[in-house]
């Protein structure tokens, strides 16, 4: 006990040492690692201003903004005009996307070098050598809006609890930066990464209601932050290519947490796993003979660890696979029925994801296809052999295909009474279509939750 | 009024029903209230098939002397919405209490504009007579979910009126000014103004006839669903008047198992011509599918493209989506078992298992996690294909109360779940 109060003390020294310059010049120093990150996401007949914030991670101007910037169906190149304000700024800077991480979430942006003297990266900065304890007075930074400069702000609070989630994660009383921004110490040391926040439960009482309960996100400020060693070991992850590309893929969905009353019935008392829902024929876990319903309770003999909530070990599993690489080899341990069985899969490399999809918008018909992808063989129930035919990703409001009653998602199997084999097929007929001027009508046969539908629709 | 009128009047009655309801994860008694008209003279009385259903305990009838009498269910058909129940005759000889049947007008001689009454029980109001003129006689309306979460309207064309028709008018006849019977007052557009409907008198006999004597209605069923071909003519190169455009073709079906494709375009059934170009010609086209004896071979004459086809399917026992139902009260579970319809239609690869229906907050299966819409396939180490198997787990659970591992799929994801004593 001495040993650890020695140690406390040493770093209380240390900590009066560094924050000698007191909180306002810590802050005024670090507001340099943060910015704010305008962009429009361009869809087919309109531009969706978007505003997020984002924190400096190196010397070469790159920066780092939270998973939910962007919706994963975006493509990259909808994504336009990224701009990058310094906080209490309005001179904008351009700045490129260059992907997704597919463990992190974070989404990566490199900075037009005329900015990058003044911008300092978080990295530069000390980080705590232990996490946050219980009580401990975290601070951050705030940034207002647009139409303040991005003016920064200050924010404090004391960490409530940490938990693992399934990356260490402290939950602080209130909140305590904007979403996506750092995170510090009174010495100013970095601490962690402000995440997007959680909702909360209010009750809303009205004149006439009682007290209905409702959930609040809070989108400008966060009370939750990833712990600094689950951010500073993953910065590098600066994605190869737009794509976030490679990512490992198992084809195992429908992930469901195992319920510790289940654990116990099953004699797996304080043990963690995984249910399999689904799995897809062809996929690494399908060939490797992973089955529906088997239990993973570990991985490369790792068990599983016992989380809270219980769901959060689905992610920990999945981001266990995501922080491997294509066609590195992996063992399961599962149990199926009463047996243990370990399953050898090789990774592989995760089939096109929703935002890689080709598409195409018909600009006169007012909708876009997309190509079948193995995402859309697990929501229609086939086998991703059986695929054919193209998706509906778009349909313009007001649109005779909109009167007809199309809907984004439904799958086109036929197009004038052809069957559509591939998705170039798909797009020279429907370009055919467009090119006629004459042309009064056409017919497509349209599934719906397995449910079919001859659609016609009438041009001009 | 008519003579006939007022003996007519003589012949409604209110329809008190109590009934069992399996939703909350247990039985609950629930009460009704409807219209009937008595049919025969041994004390048939036709009402719809949302006002008394296999779910219904007691059934009390008042007559319009004011007699209150006990009645049973006799037959129902959800997909006509008819249901008919018999009085209870021994009770009214020994009470002395007379009674009087309407009669059947031949709903296929009413004509648009014609004046017609509905008389019923709207909010419980008895003998309550409106007046209306028959708006359409021919309208199609088919409804997935119509009687009581059962499929209705699909086999037969309805009577629109704009006399009012509100609830509990459900299972009143509608009827002419010489207060001939020719139509089952069944639904109204709530909010809107004056859209009645009502089974036509025509169909209303026949089905009670066989629900009189068979207690329910056997249909074949191919799994064709039908769409209308309304000026699709040109696009399918099609001969005036011809072709019945198949708009989806159920999953399994003998239809799918034979070959017929969405898009395909029946011209002919069993030789005969069909025309399927407007809505209300799809109803007669079902119901003479419908009407083939179960096993029945049938064959299409199917357009496809510029290809013609000629295939052949036996038809199959029509099924509602609709299971039986079942409340475990212990464990507060309501559930409903899956039809070869129900997991056709929700993409299940077969017709093993039970749905919940609810839950009890505060017992186990809602202490275990499970929800409404969960699909319950296995316990313990056995699957539970039929809702007999589940009944008897239970038989066993309530002799001696041991936790059991539930195997439930919600959206397809696989969940396991202890139900805990």
């Amino acid at each position: 006990m001495r040993l650890i109060g020695y140690l406390f003390w040493l770093s209380g020294v240390i900590g009066l040492t560094l924050s000698g310059a007191g909180l306002p010049d810590l802050f005024n120093e670090r507001i340099k690692s943060v910015v704010a990150v305008e962009f429009f996401v361009q869809s087919e007949i309109e531009r969706q201003p978007v505003t997020v914030l984002g924190t400096v991670i190196d010397q070469q101007g790159t920066i780092i903004v939270p998973a939910a910037a962007i919706l994963p169906t975006v493509a990259p190149d909808q994504l336009k005009d990224f701009k990058i304000y310094r906080p209490g700024s309005t001179e904008a800077a351009r700045a490129e996307y260059l992907g997704q991480d597919a463990f992190t979430g974070w989404h990566y942006l490199r900075v037009e070098a005329k900015l990058r003297p003044a911008l300092v990266p978080i990295t530069h900065f000390p980080a705590v050598a232990a996490d946050p304890a219980l009580s401990d007075e975290l601070w951050g930074i705030g940034l207002r809006n647009k139409d303040e400069d991005f003016l920064p702000y200050f924010l404090s609070a004391r960490v409530a609890t940490v938990m693992k989630l399934p990356q260490k994660t402290a939950i602080l009383g209130t909140e305590v930066a904007g979403p996506g921004l750092p995170v510090f110490d009174q010495a100013g040391r970095f601490a962690g990464l402000a995440q997007t926040s959680f909702g909360q439960n209010y009750l809303l009482f009205s004149r006439n209601q009682h007290g209905n309960p409702i959930l609040l996100i809070n989108v400008e400020e966060s009370s939750v932050v990833l712990l600094a060693d689950e951010v500073l070991p993953y910065l590098g992850r600066v994605p190869r290519s737009i794509t976030g590309r490679p990512i490992a893929w198992l084809g195992a969905y429908g992930l469901q947490p195992m319920d510790p009353e289940v654990a116990k019935l099953l004699h797996l008392e304080n043990k963690s796993g995984v249910v399999v829902s689904d799995i897809l024929a062809d996929s690494p876990a399908g060939q490797a003979g992973l089955q529906e319903r088997d239990i993973v309770l570990a991985i490369d003999g790792q068990p599983l660890p016992r989380l809270k909530p219980d769901r959060v070990v689905v992610g920990y599993f999945s981001q266990a696979m995501l922080q491997r690489n294509p066609g590195d080899p992996v063992t399961l341990t599962v149990l199926r029925g009463t047996d243990h069985q370990e399953i050898k899969v090789r990774l592989g490399e995760e089939p096109k994801l929703s935002r890689e999809a080709d598409r195409h918008y018909f600009d006169r018909l007012g909708f876009t296809i997309r190509e079948f992808l193995n995402a859309d063989s697990i929501m229609q129930r086939t086998k991703p052999s059986e695929a054919l035919g193209v998706v509906v990703h778009f349909v313009k409001p007001g649109s005779q295909l909109a009167t007809v009653g199309l809907r984004p998602d439904d799958w086109i199997r036929e197009i004038d009474g052809d069957e559509i084999k591939s998705y170039a097929q798909a797009v020279a007929k429907l370009k055919g279509i467009e090119a006629e001027k004459n042309r009064a009508e056409f017919i497509l046969l349209v599934s719906r939750a397995g449910e079919t539908s001859v659609l016609r629709v009438k041009l001009n | 009024m008519s003579r006939g009128f007022n003996r007519l009047l003589e012949a409604v009655v209110r329809i008190d029903v109590s009934e069992i309801e399996f939703e909350a994860g247990s039985k609950r008694f629930t009460g009704g209230i409807g219209s009937g008209v008595i049919i025969s003279a041994d004390g048939l009385i036709l009402t719809n098939a949302h006002v008394a259903s296999p779910q219904a305990v007691t059934i009390s009838v008042t007559l319009a002397n004011l007699e209150r009498v006990s009645a049973k269910l006799v037959g129902w058909d959800h997909w006509t919405d008819l249901a008919v129940l018999r009085l209870d005759l021994e009770e009214m000889q020994r009470r002395k209490i007379k009674f009087i049947a309407a009669e059947f007008g031949d709903s296929s001689e009413l004509y648009a504009g014609q004046t017609v009454y509905a008389v019923g029980t709207p909010y419980g109001l008895e003998r309550t007579l409106t007046r209306g003129i028959i708006s359409n006689t021919n309208r199609p309306f088919s409804d997935t979910h119509g009687v009581r979460g059962y499929e209705t309207g699909l086999f037969n064309n309805w009577l629109q009126t704009d006399a009012a028709i509100n609830p509990g008018n459900s299972g009143g006849p509608l009827v002419t000014e010489n207060g001939k019977l020719v139509g089952i007052n069944s639904r109204a557009y709530i909010g809107a103004e004056n859209l009645g409907f009502a089974i036509p008198a025509n169909v209303a006999r026949r089905v009670a006839a066989t629900l009189a004597r068979e207690g329910g209605i056997v249909r074949s069923y191919l799994g064709l669903v039908p769409g209308v071909l309304q000026d699709l003519e040109n696009f399918y190169a099609l001969a005036a008047n011809n072709g019945l455009l198949i708009n989806g073709v159920d999953p399994g079906s003998p239809a799918a198992r034979a070959g017929v494709r969405a898009g395909d375009v029946v011209l002919a059934l069993n030789g005969q011509k069909l025309d399927g170009r407007f809505p209300e010609q799809l109803p007669p086209i079902q119901q003479m599918i419908a009407n083939f004896p179960v096993g029945t071979a049938v064959g299409l004459t199917v357009k496809r493209g510029a290809q013609s086809l000629a295939l052949t399917m036996v038809t199959e026992k029509l099924e509602s989506r609709v299971g039986e139902e079942w409340a475990f009260e212990k464990w507060g579970l309501s559930v409903r078992k899956v039809t070869r319809a129900f997991a056709r239609e929700n993409q299940l690869t077969d017709a093993s298992g039970v749905v919940v229906l609810g839950v009890q907050p505060g017992y186990p299966a809602a202490e275990a996690g499970l929800a409404r819409g969960d699909l319950i396939t296995k316990i313990g180490s056995a699957p539970v294909a039929e809702l007999g198997q589940l009944k008897s787990i239970y038989a066993r659970y309530e002799k001696k109360p041991e936790p059991q591992l539930v195997e439930a799929q919600r959206n397809r994801h696989i969940s396991l779940y202890v139900i805990k004593p």
